[in-house]
C-alpha cells in the first residue's frame, strides 16, 4: 500500500493555477524527490498533503486515507520556512514540539538527549534558541522532524545551512530511515543530492507534471548514444561511427554519428587491440535534465 | 485535550517566566506598598505630639479627670497642661514646649465658647481630643449614657433612596459608588494585558515561522484555544496577585481606618460582572488574534491593538458627562456598543439603577459580538498565518474562500 496516493489534484489561488491535475504515489521504504523550479507548486502540493490547504479537485490519501489528527503524529515535516521559538532554551522548545506530535512527556527526555548528542547539540541544550548559529538551528529543526519516529517524512531543503560533515550525517540518517521502511518526500534544488538519495522523482513546473519515474528511467530517457570510455592505451584518431571526441574528467566522451551503435564502436576498439578498462553509455546528469526540461517549458510558456 | 493542555502549559510558563511579566505583576503591589509607606511616613513624622495647654478661667476643669483617650499611631494621646496665666502659656508656646493653648472664659458654662492660641494650627485630631476631654468633664454630659453621647457625636446618617425605591445608598457606603469603576478599570487592564500577551504569542508564531510546524501537529482550533486559555490564565494570575495584595493592603489599612473593614460587594454586582466580563474576555482575545493573524510584525500589531484599546477605554475619557447623566444618550450608546460595554455598563451601575432588560441586552450584544469576533479570528488565522512578510488586507480578509 502506498504511504501517499494522490489522484488528479488541482489548486487555484485567484487567477493562478498553482497545482494542475497532479497524480503520484509515494511508497514505504523510498526517498521520493519532489522537484521543480521556484514557484512550480511544490510547497502548495506539500501543504495539500498535510491538509493545510484543501485541493479544489482530486483525491489525497495519506497513510491509507484522509488526514486525521492521529495521522499528524505519524508525520514529520521540515518546512521550507524554518522556525523555532527563539526566546526559550533549546531543550524546552524541542520538548514542546515533541509533545505536539503526541509523544508522552516522560518519554521525550532520553530520546531527545540521544538526538542532541547525535547532532552535536547536547552541550548547548540549555541555551536560548536565538543564541544558536543558523546551522545549529537547522539541526535542531531536523530533530523536531525526526524525534517522534514518523512513518512519513516530508523535508524541504534538508541540507541547507549544513556543513559537509553534517550533510553526510543527515544523508546517512535519511538512508537509515528509508531502510527502516519509512516513506520520505524530499524537495530540494541540489540535484547531486537527489541523484545520491532519491529512488524516484517527480518534476513539476507551473503546477503540472513534467517528469515522473525512477531516477534510472528518467536518466535513460534523456541518455543519448554517447559513450564514456576509459582506455589504458591511446584511442585511435579515427573511429568509424564516432562524430566527435571530447575529454571529460579524465575520461573520453565519444559522440556517435547518426545510425552508429555503441556495440559497433566497442567491436572496432577491441579489434584494434585497445585496452579498455571502462565502457559505458553516458548518462546525462540530473541537473542537465532539469535545465533542459524546465528551460523548454519556460520557452513554451513564453512562446 | 492533551495537546491543548500542552499548549496552555507552554504559553503560561513561557509568559510568566519573562521579566516583562514579573515587572507588570509586581508593579501595582510595589506602587501600593511604596504609597502606603510614604503616606504612613509623612503622617507619622508630621504629627505634632507636643502637649496642649489651657487656662481655665471658669474653673470647671480644676478637678478634671485625666485624658482617657488611648490614642493610635495616627492620633496619639496628647497631654493637656493647665496654666494659671496667659504670659506663661504664651512663653511656652513661643519656646515650643506646647503646640497651642486654649483659653476657657469664665462665662464658658453659659456661652460654651473657647479661644485657641497657636503659631501653627494643631491638627484636627488634637483639637478633637481636647474637646472630647472637655465634654468628658462637663457635668451636663456626665448625666448622659456614654453610648448616647457617642451616637450624638457621630451626628446624622443620611440614606438616599431613588424615587422608585429601587436603589438606596447610605452616606458611608461610598465604596459602592467607586467599586464598579475600580472593577471595570481593573478588568480592562487585565483583559488588555492578556490580550496583549495573546497578540504577542500569535505574531511571534508568525515571526518565528513556527506556525507551519505547529498547524501540521495540531488543529487551528486546538492551537487558538490553547493559546487563548494560556494567555488569559497569565492575566488572571496577575489579577489574583493584585487582589491578594489589595486585600492585604486593605486589611492593614483597616486597622487605622475602620470604615474599610465594612466593605463588601453585593452578590448581584458580582453576577453582572461575571456575565459582562466573560464574553468581553473572549471578544478581546479573538480581536487580538485577528490582529495577530493579519499583520507581519509585532510593532505593527501593537499599533493596531493600541487603537483598539483606545476604543475599549472610551468610557473612561467621557466619564464626566457619563456621571452627569448616566441614563443619557452617550451612556446608553456606549453601554450598547460591545467594545465599550464592559466599562460603560459598570460605570452606569455605579451611578444609576440600570434596568434588568438593558443589562440582558448589553450582555447579549456582547455574546453575539464575541461569537462574530471568534469567527473572524478563525477566518483571519486560516488566511493570514502562512503569509510570511505580507500583510493580509481587509479586502482579502472579507473576500470569500481564497488563500495564500
Amino acid at each position: 500500500m502506498s504511504t501517499i496516493s494522490i489522484q488528479n489534484i488541482s489548486k487555484r489561488f485567484g487567477a493562478t493555477l498553482a497545482v494542475d491535475n497532479l497524480s503520484f504515489d509515494v511508497h514505504p521504504g523510498e526517498i521520493f524527490g519532489l522537484l521543480g523550479p521556484n514557484g512550480a507548486g511544490k510547497t502548495t502540493c506539500i501543504r495539500m498533503i498535510l491538509d493545510i490547504f484543501e485541493p479544489d479537485a482530486g483525491e489525497i490519501a495519506v497513510l491509507g486515507g484522509p488526514m486525521t489528527d492521529d495521522k499528524k503524529n505519524r508525520i514529520g515535516y521540515l518546512p521550507e520556512e524554518r522556525g523555532l521559538y527563539q526566546d526559550i532554551p533549546l531543550d524546552r522548545c524541542l520538548t514542546f514540539l515533541s509533545t505536539l506530535k503526541g509523544m508522552p512527556e516522560k518519554s521525550i527526555a532520553p530520546i531527545l538527549a540521544d538526538y542532541l548528542k547525535l547532532f552535536d547539540l547536547y552541550e548547548v541544550r540549555s541555551k536560548k534558541v536565538k543564541e544558536l548559529s543558523k546551522g545549529m538551528q537547522q539541526k535542531a529543526q531536523l530533530i523536531a522532524t525526526l524525534i517522534h519516529d514518523p512513518e512519513l517524512l516530508i523535508i524541504d531543503e534538508p541540507f541547507a545551512s549544513l556543513d559537509p560533515i553534517n550533510t553526510r550525517m543527515v544523508m546517512d540518517l535519511l538512508e537509515d530511515k528509508r531502510d527502516e521502511g519509512k516513506a520520505i518526500i524530499m524537495s530540494t534544488h541540489q540535484m547531486n543530492q537527489v541523484e545520491e538519495l532519491c529512488d524516484r522523482i517527480l518534476l513539476i513546473d507551473h503546477g503540472h507534471q513534467v517528469l515522473y519515474g525512477t531516477l534510472q528511467e528518467i536518466q535513460s530517457q534523456f541518455a543519448s548514444q554517447d559513450i564514456l570510455v576509459t582506455a589504458l592505451t591511446p584511442l585511435p584518431e579515427f573511429i568509424n561511427g564516432v562524430a566527435a571526441v571530447r575529454h571529460v574528467n579524465g575520461r573520453t566522451l565519444l559522440v556517435l554519428s547518426e545510425g552508429a551503435t555503441p556495440n559497433q564502436v566497442l567491436k572496432q576498439l577491441i579489434n584494434q587491440g585497445i585496452e579498455i578498462s571502462a565502457f559505458e553509455i553516458a548518462v546525462p546528469p540530473l541537473n542537465e535534465i532539469f535545465i533542459k526540461v524546465v528551460g523548454k517549458q519556460t520557452e513554451g510558456q513564453d512562446g | 485535550m492533551g495537546k491543548i493542555w500542552q499548549i496552555i502549559k507552554f504559553e503560561y510558563i513561557r509568559r510568566v517566566s519573562e521579566k516583562q511579566f514579573l515587572f507588570a505583576l509586581l508593579s501595582l503591589p510595589l506602587v501600593v506598598v511604596i504609597t502606603v509607606i510614604v503616606v504612613f511616613a509623612i503622617s507619622v513624622f508630621t504629627i505634632n505630639t507636643d502637649p496642649i495647654g489651657y487656662i481655665d478661667r471658669s474653673g470647671f476643669l480644676t478637678d478634671a479627670a485625666p485624658n482617657e483617650f488611648k490614642g493610635n499611631i495616627f492620633d496619639p494621646a496628647i497631654d493637656f497642661i493647665p496654666y494659671s496665666d496667659l504670659t506663661r502659656a504664651q512663653d511656652d508656646l513661643e519656646s515650643g514646649l506646647i503646640q497651642a493653648y486654649y483659653v476657657i472664659p469664665q462665662t464658658f458654662p453659659e456661652v460654651r465658647d473657647v479661644e485657641l492660641f497657636f503659631i501653627k494650627i494643631p491638627m484636627a485630631e488634637a483639637q478633637n481630643q481636647f474637646m472630647q476631654w472637655v465634654r468628658q468633664n462637663l457635668d451636663t454630659f456626665k448625666a448622659f449614657d456614654p453610648l448616647v453621647l457617642e451616637r450624638l457625636e457621630e451626628g446624622s446618617l443620611f440614606t438616599m433612596t431613588t424615587l422608585d425605591g429601587s436603589r438606596e445608598m447610605q452616606q458611608d457606603q461610598w465604596f459602592l459608588l467607586i467599586l464598579p469603576i475600580i472593577a471595570g478599570i481593573t478588568f480592562i487592564i487585565v483583559v488588555l494585558t492578556s490580550g496583549g500577551y495573546l497578540l504577542q504569542a500569535v505574531v511571534e508564531e508568525k515571526e518565528n515561522r513556527t506556525m507551519e510546524i505547529v498547524i501540521t501537529s495540531v488543529t487551528p482550533t486546538q492551537l487558538m484555544v490553547g493559546k487563548t486559555i494560556g494567555n488569559i490564565s497569565v492575566g488572571l494570575t496577575q489579577l489574583a496577585v493584585w487582589l491578594i495584595f489589595s486585600w492585604i493592603g486593605l486589611s492593614i489599612a483597616g486597622r487605622f481606618w475602620p470604615a474599610l473593614n465594612n466593605i463588601s460587594i453585593p452578590g448581584e454586582m458580582f453576577l453582572v460582572m461575571a456575565f459582562l466580563f466573560l464574553p468581553s474576555f473572549i471578544m478581546i482575545a479573538a480581536i487580538m488574534s485577528t490582529i495577530g493573524a493579519i499583520v507581519t510584525e509585532m510593532r505593527e500589531a501593537q499599533q493596531i491593538s493600541g487603537v483598539f484599546s483606545l476604543f475599549v477605554t472610551i468610557p473612561l475619557y467621557v466619564i464626566t458627562p457619563m456621571m452627569m447623566n448616566p441614563n443619557g444618550t452617550l451612556a446608553l450608546v456606549l453601554s450598547f456598543f460591545p467594545p465599550t460595554a464592559p466599562i460603560a455598563v459598570m460605570l452606569r451601575m455605579a451611578l444609576t439603577t440600570v434596568p434588568t432588560w438593558q443589562i440582558v441586552v448589553n450582555v447579549l450584544a456582547l455574546v453575539i459580538f464575541a461569537i462574530l469576533s471568534m469567527w473572524l479570528a478563525g477566518h483571519a488565522f486560516r488566511l493570514g498565518m502562512l503569509q510570511y512578510g505580507k500583510r493580509l488586507s481587509l479586502k482579502e480578509l472579507f473576500r470569500k474562500q481564497e488563500a495564500a
